[in-house]
């Protein structure tokens, strides 16, 4: 009580006849799923003779929502030392939850590998629990770990679950490279970003804020047309979510291997192009129509040298299947398809520029442009709806990143060449974890891509902004004939320089040298950044001058 | 089975939305339906195997001939709810046009044979099969249409260019 | 024409078709009157612009003003001098001292007060100090306008040094009533000079840093040169001053061709716009400001850069003022009750934005009959009309924000 802020008088506290209501309800839903499970349970041994899909419904789900609303009741209960507590830790708590949800995945994929082992040592038919039951290593065999695994084996349900991954991943991604951008502004503002929402940072910001976004008023423009004005978020949105179904973030971690990956992407990268220009459009306000326009100028005629620039790497593999470029990748730093040439690294210089212009990134961001437009064609759009058009906006920027990433900068293998690593490949559980992180996973492919994405940031509050004649003379007269000029470029490299000759060995070190230099230059800033702050006047908080 | 419902949910999309796009009032919402007949046609691309030629429809008809339409609607109609108001004679003929050519291209189908045993193209590289034919077999359509695409650039580069004061 | 016929609700879109055009192929689109404000990101102030476009080109602008009158004037023939100083704060509320200053010489000269040496001298060190403040805003958001986020904060970060300095004298940070009729309302504190000394220490590398960051940026150029150029003969015609004016390259300067108060003991240079790969002048120990490629006189760059020099000009003229600070009284012994005499005057002085001028008619009691405020914003404002035609939509933010004006001023 002695130790609390006067700024805690403010906080608002909760009406405490609906805190003792919600208490009450969780305790009777909680008994009710606990006494449906047993129930269940019975039910399903006697009627349907234990198989598992009944068990499942009738009492393995009961018992999982008895548990979650547990721990709502103990989380309502006992908010006041929860909240202490993270407070003190909220360091620890964050990055915990960081591990532990990449430790989820990694459990979700194990089993999912395990079940799909045994499968195939079956003769055919379903797997039964039992078979599964059996082929658990003895530290897990429970029976209700069976039960779970069951559902394992049947392709739907591992799609589902894959679904459910990646649109998890681009929700919390969006959410928290919400909170990373802000973080990054401060400090290239000389300031510190959010600091309050959960004590750490605001780490909680992102949450707190979607929580608001949810409870705004549903406001609709008097003169809009309805029905496009609600459609337009979820244009913009779901083609984006779509493309992460080609996407590959490791090997085997794809959720369809598509021989054409990279052109669908494209291609639903492209439609969002429609979310934007039709929310402008619906908004019945001059200045979105103007934004929708300009946005739509902007995207369209980029898609240009982004399309060119990506030939390269096509090119230099022969096939538009994003899982074979990732692997053709596998040797190590200077197998990476950036460093294999000069073309190849101006080629990705290229298209990272037009992949700003695609996501309307600064400095291309006129369709944005507060100062202009008050928010182009996002100015009618409150709430909900402008969080989903945030989250497109930041789940195209994973895209792109990832394209990028993938097809010029080494996908998901590690600047170590994957050689090096078999003898942990085929290892247990531990070896296999050691060379997840060392060598080739989803961690490194979803680190490049954040990578990627930092540059964004860094671009984006340091660039002021670019006029659209000028955008559109940016793409046209130097963006475009500089890409031509990289693919032609390609072409003669390919067809007269023969691999492994001495002109290509010069030409991949160097490339791999400069690529080296940039990287170890940017680690070089960022240190003398981290250990000169202080000196640095005012660069993290207002120092006073002498005698002040 | 998949593959059954997959197909009627998809071919009831573009029928639907071609129905919704001629009997739309309003432009921006009948260009809306669009999109959903062009994704529609897309989505039964890929269920028949032919991932490129889907992924281009929705390249090249969704996300450009699309764009170009609804910018197009944008800008020359003034009004969101532009309306065009057919009269009683124009939907008499157009009905019996449309009913004419639904006789003959119903006829046509139920009469062919369509061989139940046709295959997807399975095995080998067909982006690649489709890229050799427009270089070897192909390549006089593939020179004319890039001919014409220029043409159609220096038309459009001419009609848009500014005026001299 | 079919179309005619079918498109009868909307009759009103062929309106604009003209059959010859159509004949000739000339594609004609829409003219649009797009409302800029009065509530605007970008519009500093409550200005509300009616644009008539034509697509992206603007073809005509009209500001309409008149949104932040208080009726400062009418105020100024109820109150007496004295009481008359905070109105003159909120003005133009970024450069409050300068305001006062010129208030505050409008009504010695009028009274033929003689003010001690000490309280001019601290008066300069004021007002050159807020001259830097209020550029800072002006750069700052200007590259806010411009969509560079970042060199905002940090021109705020060194403005909050300043506004340190003037709350230690006067307790306020942005209207400060700090400078009235017979010199200043207290004495410096005792670290003041020091404090200020570190001050200048601190910020004289900074302009350097915008420079790099903004100035000479290719996107920030790009979007600045050429854009807003004004001749000279259209700056006067129009009565622009200060800035605006001097980027147009007319060498005028109040503080130094008319030398109020005690601004001719100091020693400094009228920087005014030069064509591209012509040097600024910076006083002595700074670094110069080289006018790059693309840039004419008279347009949005130069105006943008020629407030980075006089920072540098200020500064200079402070570290002088520091160095030869009189001791003494800090006002002149004047009457609580001061009648102004039957007589009229009108002064100017030279305000960060432009010439600030008091048109004051006294008659023999201590409230004036008549208080006509000459501000700067609202003469420089009324070129936008004359120099946003046939221009882009993104060049607006730029040329207004470049020409600077803060509402309070220009309304009154």
């Amino acid at each position: 009580m002695m130790n609390r802020a006067p700024v805690d008088i403010l906080r608002p506290r909760w009406n405490p006849a609906y805190f003792r209501r919600a208490q009450r309800g969780l305790a009777l839903v909680t008994l009710a799923l606990v006494a449906g499970a047993v129930v269940g349970r019975l039910i399903a041994g006697a009627l349907f003779g234990g198989h598992p899909p009944a068990l499942i419904l009738l009492s393995v789900l009961p018992a999982l929502g008895a548990m979650i609303t547990l721990a709502g009741l103990a989380a309502l209960t006992f908010w006041r030392p929860i909240a202490r507590f993270l407070r003190r830790f909220a360091v620890v708590v964050f990055y915990a939850a960081v591990v532990g949800l990449v430790a989820l995945v990694w459990v979700v994929a194990l089993a999912i590998d395990r079940v799909d082992g045994l499968a195939r040592a079956m003769p055919g038919g379903e797997l039964t629990t039992d078979a599964i039951y059996h082929g658990l290593p003895a530290a897990i065999r429970f029976r209700v770990v069976s039960w779970l695994l069951w559902p394992l084996q049947f392709p739907i349900v591992r799609d589902l679950i894959a679904l459910v991954g990646i649109v998890g991943f681009i929700n919390l991604f969006a959410a928290y490279a919400i909170w990373w951008e802000r973080k990054v502004a401060g400090r290239i503002q000389s300031r510190l970003g959010p600091m309050r929402v959960g004590g750490w940072h605001g780490w909680a910001q992102s949450p707190a804020d979607g929580i608001k976004l949810l409870g705004k008023e549903d406001l609709i423009p008097a003169g809009a047309d309805r029905v496009l004005f609600r459609l337009a978020p979820y244009l913009a949105f779901v083609p984006a979510v779509c493309g992460f179904v080609a996407l590959p973030f490791g090997s085997g971690w794809v959720f369809r291997d598509l021989d054409v990956a990279l052109v669908f992407v494209l291609a639903l990268v492209d439609i969002e192009v429609l979310g934007v220009i039709l929310g402008g459009w619906s908004s019945d306000n001059k200045w979105s129509l103007l934004g929708a326009m300009r946005e739509a100028c902007q995207l369209v005629a980029y898609e240009i040298p982004m399309g060119m620039a990506l030939l390269v790497p096509v090119m230099m593999i022969g096939t538009l299947s994003l899982t074979r470029i990732g692997d053709a990748q596998q040797y190590g730093w200077h197998s990476w398809l950036a460093f294999q040439n000069p073309f190849a690294f101006v080629a990705m210089v290229a298209y990272f520029i037009a992949s700003l212009a695609s996501c309307k990134r600064a400095p291309f961001d006129l369709p944005e442009a507060e100062s202009e437009l008050v928010a182009g064609f996002m100015t009618e759009y409150s709430g909900f709806r402008w969080c989903v058009f945030f989250f497109a906006e930041y789940a195209a920027m994973f895209i792109v990143s990832a394209l990028c990433v993938t097809l010029f900068l080494g996908a998901w293998y590690s600047p170590l060449p994957a050689s090096w690593g078999t003898g942990l490949a085929n290892g247990g559980l531990a070896a296999r974890a050691i060379h997840g992180v060392l060598f080739s996973g989803p961690l490194w492919f979803v680190a490049k891509s954040l990578f990627l994405i930092f540059m964004q940031m860094w671009l984006r509050w340091t660039l002021p902004r670019i006029r659209i004649d000028q955008v559109l003379y940016a793409c046209v007269q130097v963006l475009l004939p500089l890409t031509m000029l990289v693919v032609l470029g390609q072409t003669l490299w390919q067809l007269l320089v023969t691999p492994g000759s001495a002109v290509a060995v010069i030409a991949n070190v160097l490339c791999s040298l400069a690529g080296a230099v940039l990287l170890g230059g940017f680690y070089v800033l960022m240190a003398h950044g981290l250990l000169h702050r202080r000196r640095l006047v005012g660069a993290l908080a207002v120092d006073h001058l002498p005698g002040a | 089975m998949l593959e059954a419902v997959l197909f009627y949910l998809f071919a009831g999309v573009v029928a639907v939305s071609g129905l919704a796009i001629v009997l739309s009032r309003n432009i921006v919402r009948a260009a809306a339906w669009l999109l959903g007949a062009l994704g529609g046609v897309g989505a039964l691309y890929f269920l028949m195997a032919a991932n490129f030629l889907g992924a281009i429809q929705l390249i090249v008809y969704a996300g450009g001939t699309l764009v170009l339409i609804v910018f197009g609607v944008m800008l020359t109609s003034r009004h969101a709810a532009a309306q065009a108001r057919p009269r009683r004679w124009e939907i008499i003929a157009g009905t019996a046009v449309c009913a004419l050519l639904f006789a003959a291209m119903s006829a046509a189908l139920l009469r062919t044979e369509w061989s139940s045993d046709a295959n997807p193209a399975t095995g080998g590289y067909p982006i690649a099969e489709i890229g050799n034919e427009l270089l070897t077999t192909y390549l006089v359509p593939f020179e004319v249409t890039s001919v014409l695409l220029l043409v159609v650039m220096i038309g459009a580069a001419y009609l848009a260019r500014p005026e001299r004061k | 024409m079919s179309t005619r016929r079918t498109l009868q609700s909307a009759p009103d879109l062929l309106a604009d078709l003209d059959a010859e055009a159509m004949d000739q192929g000339k594609l004609q689109t829409e003219e649009m009157l797009i409302n800029m404000g009065p509530q605007h990101p970008s519009t500093h102030g409550v200005l509300r612009l009616v644009l008539r476009t034509d697509g992206e080109m603007v073809l005509e602008t009209t500001p309409h003003i008149g949104y932040l009158h208080r009726c400062a004037e009418k105020i100024g023939e109820s109150v007496a001098p004295y009481q008359y100083v905070p109105y003159t704060d909120r003005l133009d509320y970024l450069s409050a001292m300068n305001n006062n200053h010129a208030w505050s010489l409008t009504i010695e000269k009028l009274c033929g007060i003689q003010v001690p040496e000490r309280a001019s001298t601290i008066r300069i060190i004021m007002a050159e100090l807020n001259r830097i403040a209020s550029h800072l805003v002006s750069l700052g958001t200007y590259g806010l306008d411009m969509g560079a986020f970042t060199p905002f904060l940090y021109t705020f970060r060194e403005r909050e040094y300043i506004l340190d300095l003037f709350e230690a004298v006067c307790g306020a940070r942005l209207t400060y009533s700090y400078i009235t009729p017979g010199g200043v309302t207290d004495d410096l504190t005792e670290d003041f000079v020091d404090r200020c000394r570190a001050f200048l220490d601190y910020f004289v590398p900074k302009p350097a840093e915008y420079n790099q960051l903004l100035s000479y940026n290719h996107i920030f150029i790009e979007r600045t040169a050429g854009v807003g150029v004004i001749s000279p003969r259209d700056a006067i015609a129009w009565g622009l001053t200060g800035t605006c004016l001097r980027a147009t390259g007319v060498k005028w300067d109040l503080r130094k061709c008319l030398a109020y108060d005690i601004y001719d003991r100091f020693e400094f240079e009228v920087p005014v716009g030069l064509p591209e790969g012509g040097v600024m002048p910076v006083p002595p120990g700074m670094p110069p400001v080289v006018v790059p490629a693309g840039v004419v006189v008279g347009d949005s760059w130069t105006r943008y850069a020629l407030r980075i020099v006089e920072m540098y000009w200020s500064a200079h003229i402070v570290r002088q003022a520091l160095d030869r600070l009189p001791a003494g009284e800090y006002r002149a012994k004047v009457p609580r009750t001061l009648k102004l005499p039957e007589a009229e005057i009108y002064f100017e002085a030279e305000n960060p934005r432009g010439q600030l001028g008091f048109y004051v008619v006294g008659n023999g009691t201590s409230i004036p009959s008549r208080v006509k405020v000459r501000g700067p914003c609202f003469n420089n404002l009324s070129i936008v009309s004359h120099v946003c035609r046939d221009c882009l939509l993104a060049d607006i933010p730029a040329i207004v924000g470049s020409i600077d004006i803060v509402l309070g001023e220009v309304d009154r």
